[in-house]
């Protein structure tokens, strides 16, 4: 579903992800950590077609971001981090303007609208105006407009933020759930253990490297140690600061 | 993999309901929550048309009735002139407005991640911006053509036609300024700081050559009674040729309101074709380029600067040394926000310029034999001119302060500084630069066209009431009338609070000019008039405390309203 080949992109002087190579196929469920200013984002955002690579190619779904990205992104929903609603619209008009955006057929559009309000448990504030909408609120309502055309790559940087403990439960439990009816989760977060728990693989970026990709067992056996995830990333990223010290002398 | 494309939506339909549906819920919450915010917006802006109108009416009145020579001519130049004012302003009012909503949006990040097309996404971030920044537009515009007509008598299909006039017009400068917004993200140089610098110099160059030529060919104009206005008109030939859309607009009004229809059918046409030829030409554009200008935006990146205090925070740190220690803080961190933002200052320094090269061409003339009546108008237009910039400079830059603190409120709202310390902070701040910018020009220009002691200080007195009653004015009010949910300061001083700002600073204006100085240029005028045999009556001073009176009011009621209004407010 994801090919990213080569891909370098610059922010002006600065190398904001280099040389990235990474293939996540449909049904997986991908977890991308990084400290901050990794790249993570960066990575993201060029998977949705906001930003473009300086070198190499990314591609959704076998088309071209770049070169076919309307296609690309009609297979994509990304939940950014901060979310976006339009204030002076409901929940159930914005839901309805995501569906139309991506062309559902209305009786699907309609059956898959209260499908989302019911998994999200939207019902009680959904026809009010999103502007009176608390972060969790908000943040129910942008993940219920992501499933509502049913996408076949959901990206999510920092899902968990603002929800409280019970969504976070039944976000977890949905994601798996996505992930088994071959929709692919791109998911990016600081939160060690939702990814251990979650991720069919990790990856790890620092400093726009990827300095490791796999599975729990292969992180494992990439760091040498056993241990959970945490212990992992911290030595995979502390041993890449050490190689790299000599180079910026 | 992928070869099954999705299916298509009709976006420019869904974008159509989209901002229907966001209208009628915002007009909704607007009765049911709103109902007096929205009717004073409307009050305000009858009010402002009214105003127009009236000031229009007596003006186009006493054209027709002193039976002044070439009286047509002058209208249509005056029209020339008032059309391209508007296009030039719409050009960079739509710029900056587009500029926002398409790269720095998170709407514009949402709908570029979305199956939107960049063409359609444009059509609707132009629509929004052509009509914000056009409303002033036709709340001018229209009051002075209805003046117009009713005191020329214009058959009734002038009126009809007025609005279709005034709605064409509109998208020609708004297209190009989308265009050359798009074109000018996508394609700048690297080395933006140059680029800027040089475009900004080129600017700036031609617009005091033009200047120049006006001054000289007004001197003429004036030293020989109007004889060679000609040169004068003909310093603006190029708005008056048959290429440029104001003319377009002056010569199909005129045909209207002559009874030509014909006439003022065809430079209608002209006006909507163009438009829509260069609204199709700014979409086509956007469609190439706008992805890629926004990702080549993201990827400018940043060159490291390190930022560190300056003397000139010391400076102001000093100017304000009446202030506790923590409002002091608060204030060098509100003026240095200000000093790191070109935008806000070079607006500043670009007027000043141009004044004081003004008054120093006209210091060149008075020594060739000008009248002191035209020393007294210069200097009078100088101090309304300043006044207006220093309201219209206050609304854009302080009254958005406290609205722009709105989402991190709880920063300073956890500080041990009281709100209303902070607030004293920013008047202070506000009062401390206006002071010194508009005390500055006014004494410089006045000293250059050498202006009676009397005048000078008059001059200097009513500008200190100025500086402290508008500032006061836009602090106050900006804690009055906050609008935290927006983080774009021009949609903040567009927006209901700045309006009633920007009015109730324009009325202070007029109140304490009229006033406080009027009757003396008046008298010194009526003197020079009469070879200088006129008593000048000490009543023309009689003004002057009233005007302070109001400065008082001006400083105090809004500072006191915006005070406990911070206190009482919720975070």
């Amino acid at each position: 579903m994801i090919d990213i080949r080569n891909v370098t992109k610059l922010y002006g002087p600065k190398v904001a992800v280099q040389d990235l190579t990474l293939h996540v196929p449909a049904g997986e469920l991908f977890a991308f950590l990084g400290p901050n200013g990794a790249g993570k984002t960066t990575t993201i955002k060029m998977l949705c077609g906001l930003l473009f690579p300086t070198t190499g190619s990314v591609s959704v779904g076998g088309f071209d971001v770049r070169a076919q990205g309307d296609h690309a992104r009609a297979l994509v929903s990304y939940v950014p981090d901060q979310p976006f609603l339009y204030e002076k619209l409901t929940g159930r008009e914005f839901l309805q303007f995501t569906a139309d955006l991506y062309a559902m057929p209305p009786a699907r559009a309609g059956a898959k609208i209260e499908e989302v309000i019911e998994l999200f448990h939207l019902d009680e504030f959904v026809d009010d105006l999103t502007e009176c909408y608390s972060h969790g609120m908000r943040q129910r309502t942008v993940f219920a407009a992501a499933l509502v055309h049913e996408p076949k790559l959901l990206i999510a940087d920092e899902p968990t933020v603002g929800l409280d403990p019970k969504s976070i439960r039944e976000l977890k439990t949905l994601l798996r759930k996505l992930a088994g009816e071959g929709v692919t989760i791109f998911l990016s977060t600081h939160t060690l253990d939702i990814a251990q728990e979650l991720a069919d693989r990790i990856g790890i970026l620092d400093r726009g490297r990827l300095l490791g990709c796999g599975t729990m067992t292969d992180l494992r056996k990439q760091a040498n140690r056993d241990g959970n995830l945490e212990d992992l990333f911290m030595q995979i990223t502390e041993e890449a600061a050490v190689e790299a010290a000599p180079a910026t002398v | 993999m992928g070869a099954e494309r999705p299916a298509v939506a009709d976006q420019g339909a869904l974008f159509r309901r989209l901002r229907w549906r966001m209208f009628r819920n915002g007009l909704r919450v607007a009765l049911q929550n709103g109902r007096v915010r929205l009717f004073t917006m409307l009050g305000t802006s009858a009010f402002v048309a009214a105003f127009t109108f009236a000031v229009s009416l007596y003006l186009f009145n006493e054209l027709a009735a002193n039976k002044i020579p070439f009286k047509g001519a002058i209208v249509e130049a005056l029209f020339d002139l008032l059309f391209f004012t508007l296009g030039t302003m719409l050009i960079f009012s739509t710029g900056i407005i587009l500029y926002a909503s398409l790269f720095t949006s998170p709407e514009a990040r949402f709908l570029l991640c979305s199956p939107a097309r960049a063409d359609h996404i444009f059509a609707t971030k132009f629509q929004a911006a052509v009509a914000f920044s056009s409303w002033g537009f036709v709340i001018l515009g229209v009051p002075i053509f209805v003046g117009y007509g009713l005191i020329s008598g214009v058959p009734w299909y002038f009126y009809a036609l007025l609005p279709l006039y005034l709605l064409g017009y509109v998208l020609l400068p708004g297209s190009v300024s989308a265009a050359g917004c798009l074109l000018l993200v996508r394609y700048m140089p690297r080395n933006r700081r140059q680029f800027f610098l040089l475009v900004g110099l080129a600017v700036t160059a031609g617009t005091l050559f033009w200047g120049y030529r006006i001054a000289v060919s007004f001197k003429n104009s004036v030293a020989t009674n109007g004889r060679e206005l000609e040169d004068l008109i003909g310093q603006f030939a190029l708005l008056r040729s048959g290429a440029a859309p104001s003319h377009w607009m002056t010569r199909g009004v005129m045909a209207a309101a002559r009874g030509d229809l014909a006439g003022a059918l065809v430079p209608l046409a002209q006006v909507w074709s163009n438009g829509l030829l260069l609204f199709l030409v700014a979409a086509w554009v956007a469609k190439r380029v706008y992805r890629t200008a926004y990702d080549r935006l993201s990827a400018f990146g940043r060159a490291k600067k390190v930022y560190g205090t300056s003397p000139l925070d010391r400076l102001m740190g000093s100017l304000v040394w009446y202030l506790d220690r923590r409002t002091r803080v608060l204030v060098i961190k509100d003026f240095r926000t200000f000093r790191r933002d070109p935008t806000q200052w070079v607006v500043l320094a670009l007027f000043g310029g141009l004044m004081l090269f003004g008054a120093s061409n006209f210091r060149q003339y008075y020594a060739a034999d000008l009248g002191i009546m035209d020393k007294h108008a210069i200097s009078l237009t100088n101090l309304s001119g300043t006044a207006i910039l220093l309201c219209a400079g206050l609304s854009r830059f302080v009254f958005p302060l406290i609205s722009l603190e709105g989402r991190k409120f709880w920063i300073l709202g956890l500080t041990p500084v009281s709100r209303d310390q902070i607030l004293r902070g920013k008047f202070a701040f506000a009062a401390t630069g206006s002071l010194l910018i508009s005390e500055g020009l006014i004494l410089v220009s006045d000293a250059l066209l050498v202006v009676p002691w009397q005048g000078l200080l008059l001059h200097a007195v009513t500008v200190a009431v100025i500086a402290l009653g508008l500032s006061a004015l836009n602090v106050g009010l900006g804690a009055y009338l906050p609008n935290f949910r927006e983080t774009d300061p021009s949609k903040i001083v567009v927006g209901f609070g700045g309006t009633v700002n920007m009015v109730v600073g324009l009325a202070f204006l007029v109140a304490v000019i009229g006033t406080m100085v009027v009757p003396f240029h008046v008298a010194q005028l009526a003197k020079g008039a009469t070879g200088g045999a006129a008593h000048v009556n000490p009543w023309v001073y009689a003004g002057v405390p009233v005007g302070l009176v109001i400065g008082v009011l001006a400083v105090v009621l809004p500072l006191r309203a915006g005070a406990k209004s911070l206190r009482d407010m919720e975070f």
